[in-house]
């Protein structure tokens, strides 16, 4: 096992969502492995020692947001509810923990807390996560808190300002300074159309690992596919974008065998979406911004409000739609095919992006690029439009 | 008390006796329900001989049945297995356990043996014991149509009656005690069926919690490819698996002697679609309906009884597999342990049976006669009847189903570790190494593995005690379940709460089979999975298994368990540190 907590060490340091020097992670087999930073890793095996789980992160996230989240929390409260698809379909909220409540050995509290939920943020520590089968599983739970934090205090800046005190000069940092342009530029893509099936799955797993490596995605936010005659390739359920070689299944269109039981949960919104534009790959991530922006509906006086799922109206981030549905067997295969057919590319509420590419991989990724750019940019625009 | 009844129902058939008791919140709080509840209660049982007439055969609904919980509309019956000798459960769905809640009782505790064939009608009011001389040696659904009017039935058949070690008890809507011959416990108690017909209603603490966490488990559900997904259960039922165990090189075949069988396609999920218009069938109130039955009703089989009839045999007659099936549900026969059995009984005599042979044998084996007295004892004691114990493929005596161990080595694992023998839906490893639920683990790896299992088993004895079906869980976790039985109740559960519960449901487990002289022994897969490579090829290497990192791997797991190396308990006063 410790080479699994060496592989998810380097992977929150390669994503940059946690501090490198701020990192822990704790496994047990026969005998608990506990590894990182001293004092976490202190902590990390106190707490997964009293859990009924395998694997545990505990790290320092590489921006205040989780704990501006806490400060920022009305005196008794103790979780943020984040209202992405992400959060509320896998987490539901994100219990916290102040340094007020830790006491001089917060593990047992801490363990309290993980016995209900994937992951918690305690305040001055960090984010906590736990994998019940592996290690890897801890580092999605951590990735997932990271993600859902994020757009969730960037929601909250957007519609109420800065509050605490050194805000505003920690925000200004992380655009500054956190933040990267994100570009297509030197990515080096197959030419479509293409024809033979080593080459797909080859192409498929290098476009994923792009994703992660520009900052599109986190690694297992998103899936992948391509289409080739009769058969779907697509990535598989629960597959990090970034290490996808055998993890592709191929489909057949008709249904004919089903194998492809363990491809990616929007097998059908891919179906679907090829069948209305015609394309060649589909490109599907969750990106930040976008995230965020698909949330930001202006209309007043709706009475919908499972707006996520609920909402019929097509809305537009600059030229790009922005529909609602469930992911899975839920609205989305529906509601996605005919709002991409022209633009060729679309937004889900709170989810994440879809974009095609009629040949190869090139336009879809420029897409995705294109758009998580300008809900980056607009959201900035409404941002100090907002702070005046 | 909500969530549940608070009270047992005791019947001495000897007697014909019946008597209400209290059951403690204490023990309801600390077993939950189905499979705890009923391993508890065995626990001055626990020594008996099988067919003793003193072994109580317990019916357990758990907390969750009679609400909307999703796919929780489930029974769980224990007792100890003629066929291995083990501490046994089995869970069931249909109609049964939400009438059993209605009759106002959480359990049926049948204890005595009836000098006649008697059925019981259980009811709100009280019980009768009906004298059925004229259904003994009926089929199933003779018995079900019968009895049907009086209520949700459960049924012995001709197997049960004849004591056939893998004899089921059947469910009226076609659901199945299987495996362990717990039909064959009820039949030496001259019980041909059981009739409940309550209709309490179940109130919940928390109606807002309870929905609120129904829709977080909706949700799940479709966001989980295996269960909503386009080629999922929902849609093509556990068939759906035929594919993929294909293609994963891992569908057990000619008694395993392969993982490939090139016709597994003629019984796969779209292949029994287009030949029997299959149609969506299920569980009372369950919203994934995976079973499949054709348009006037007949059910269809199950992935394990296609693959085991199917491949372990070499039949690729789709249809001759469904007569199979047909013919096990109707004579009251576990299918994978009937069909593994006549397997290792092909590979002794040198010829794997034909289909119509199969079904002449199967009626042989219902009635014992001629070869079918032998195959009715499971085929570990075939195997050494006929001088060839390496050819019987089981655990603890209990066959194993359509997963070859080659292919997913938590899976090897998990069949020894099994307090109930071969059985894949203990720790359920392939959820992982196969499905990818909750998340992706190396099939061709121990390592983590002990761990994992031992994990997996503890929250899959609490599932098993709520009682709600595995396959929830590869969409949905126990926080949805913990917050629906914290709704459901009143009292507060965690996640981590119940794998505690389910701990010591699996630790009781143990115990039990260590008095019955269980050890490290009986943890061992058949020889050939050690020595024998399965059909590699297509990019997919499958070569025997490492015997030596899987007895490191054993040895990991007891210690994780606390268990001495020879899997056994340090401590004799076990249970009485236990609620």
């Amino acid at each position: 096992m410790r080479d699994q907590v060496s592989v998810y060490t380097n992977k929150l340091i390669a994503d940059r969502s946690a501090l490198a020097q701020g990192i822990a992670i704790a496994a047990q087999d026969d005998v608990l492995i506990a590894e990182g930073a001293p004092d976490l890793a202190r902590l990390a095996g106190d707490v997964l020692s009293r859990l009924t789980c395998l694997g545990m992160v505990v790290a320092c996230p590489s921006l205040p947001f989780a704990d501006f989240l806490v400060a920022r929390a009305p005196a008794g409260e103790s979780c943020i509810v984040p209202h992405d698809t992400e959060t509320r379909t896998f987490l539901h909220d994100i219990p916290f923990l102040r340094r007020s409540d830790l006491g001089a050995d917060p593990a047992p509290l801490i363990a309290r807390l993980l016995g209900s939920r994937k992951g918690v943020v305690v305040e001055g520590v960090g984010i906590v996560a736990t994998g019940a089968l592996t290690v890897e599983q801890a580092y999605i739970n951590y990735s997932s808190v990271f993600h859902s934090t994020f757009v969730k205090y960037l929601q909250d800046v957007l519609h109420h300002g800065f509050i605490l005190p050194g805000e505003a000069e920690a925000f200004a940092a992380f655009r500054s300074q956190w933040l990267r342009p994100l570009t297509h530029e030197g990515l080096a893509f197959r030419p479509g159309p293409l024809a033979e099936r080593d080459e797909i799955l080859d192409e498929i797993a290098t476009v994923g690992r792009y994703t992660v490596e520009r900052g599109l995605v986190d690694s297992f936010f998103g899936n992948i596919s391509y289409r080739a005659g009769e058969v779907i390739y697509i990535s598989q359920t629960a597959a990090s974008l970034d290490s996808l070689a055998g993890c592709i299944d191929p489909v057949p269109t008709d249904n004919s065998s089903t194998f492809g039981i363990t491809a990616s949960s929007e097998l059908l919104a891919h179906r679907r979406i090829y069948e209305a534009t015609g394309a060649a790959t589909i490109l599907h991530g969750h990106p930040k911004f976008a995230v965020i922006m698909s949330m930001e509906c202006a209309e007043e006086g709706c009475a919908i409000t499972d707006c996520w799922k609920e909402c019929d109206r097509v809305r537009f981030l600059g030229d790009t739609p922005v529909v609602a549905g469930e992911i899975g067997a839920g609205g989305l295969a529906r509601r996605v095919p005919p709002a991409i057919a022209g633009p060729r590319k679309a937004v889900v509420y709170g989810h994440g992006v879809f974009t095609v590419g009629e040949t190869d991989f090139a336009d879809a990724f420029r897409a995705m690029v294109a758009v998580e750019n300008w809900c980056r940019r607009e959201y900035f625009r409404r941002l100090e439009e907002r702070l005046g | 008390m909500l969530g549940w009844a608070g009270a047992i129902l005791n019947i001495d058939l000897t007697s014909r006796t019946a008597w209400r008791e209290d059951l403690s919140a204490e023990l309801l709080h600390a077993y939950l329900g189905g499979r705890g509840l009923g391993v508890r209660l065995m626990r001055c049982f626990h020594t008996l001989d099988p067919f003793d007439p003193a072994m109580p055969l317990i019916f357990a609904a758990g907390p969750l049945c009679g609400t909307p919980a999703p796919t929780a509309a489930r029974l769980t019956v224990v007792s100890r297995s003629p066929l291995t000798g083990t501490i046994y459960d089995c869970s069931a769905g249909g109609r049964f356990a939400w009438r059993l809640k209605g009759a106002g009782v959480d359990a049926l505790r049948l204890s005595g043996r009836s000098e006649t064939p008697v059925a019981l009608v259980v009811t709100a009011d009280g019980v009768e014991f009906v004298d059925v001389p004229e259904l003994w040696g009926r089929t199933v659904p003779e018995t079900v149509a019968a009895l049907s009017g009086r209520g949700s039935v459960a049924a012995i058949g001709p197997a049960g009656e004849n004591g056939v070690l893998f004899a089921n008890i059947m469910m009226g809507e076609g659901n199945s005690v299987g495996r362990g011959g717990l039909g064959a416990v009820m039949g030496a108690k001259g019980l041909k069926a059981v009739v409940v017909n309550g209709d309490i209603p179940v109130a919940v603490a928390d109606r807002e919690r309870f929905d609120r966490a129904r829709q977080d488990v909706m949700r799940l559900f479709r966001a989980s490819p295996v269960i909503f997904g386009e080629l999922g259960i929902a849609e093509y039922g556990t068939p759906a698996l035929v594919d993929l165990m294909r293609q994963r090189r891992m569908a057990p075949t000619e008694n395993f002697r392969h993982t490939v069988f090139e016709g597994s396609a003629n019984y796969s999920g779209p292949a029994i679609r287009s030949a029997y218009q299959a149609k969506k069938d299920g569980c009372y109130g369950c919203p994934i309906q995976c079973k499949k039955s054709t348009p006037r009703g007949e059910h269809l089989p199950e992935y394990e009884t296609v693959s085991h009839f199917g491949a372990l045999n070499g039949i690729a007659s789709l249809d001759a597999i469904v007569k199979s099936n047909t013919l096990c549900n109707e004579l009251g026969m576990d299918t994978i342990s009937a069909a593994a059995t006549l397997s290792a009984w092909g590979e002794v005599r040198g010829r794997f049976p034909g289909g119509e042979e199969v079904q002449r044998l199967l009626a042989d084996t219902a009635f014992r006669r001629e070869d079918g007295e032998l195959l009715s004892l499971g085929s570990r004691r075939a195997a050494r009847a006929l001088g060839r114990p390496e050819l019987s493929m089981e655990v603890k005596g209990l066959e194993l189903p359509a997963y070859d161990p080659r292919g997913a080595y938590g899976m090897a694992l998990a069949y020894c570790t099994s307090n109930r023998g071969g059985c894949h839906l203990r720790a359920y490893p392939i959820s992982h190494e196969i499905l990818r639920k909750p998340v992706a683990t190396d099939r061709f790896s121990f390592s983590g593995k002990a761990r994992i299992i031992a994990i997996a088993e503890d929250t899959n004895a609490a599932i098993d005690s709520l009682v709600a079906c595995k396959f929830s869980f590869f969409g949905a976790t126990l926080e949805e379940y913990a917050e629906l039985l914290s709704a459901a109740t009143g009292i507060e559960y965690t996640p981590q709460s119940l794998k505690e519960i389910g701990r010591r449901i699996c630790l009781t487990e143990r115990f039990y089979n260590c008095a019955n002289g269980f050890d490290v022994k009986d943890d061992c897969l058949p020889a050939r999975f050690f020595a024998e490579p399965g059909s590699s090829g297509e990019g997919v290497d499958i070569p025997p298994i490492d015997r030596a990192r899987f007895d490191e791997e054993l040895q990991k797991y007891y210690r994780i368990r606390g268990l001495t190396p020879a899997g056994t308990f340090a401590d004799p006063d076990f249970l009485l540190t236990q609620p």
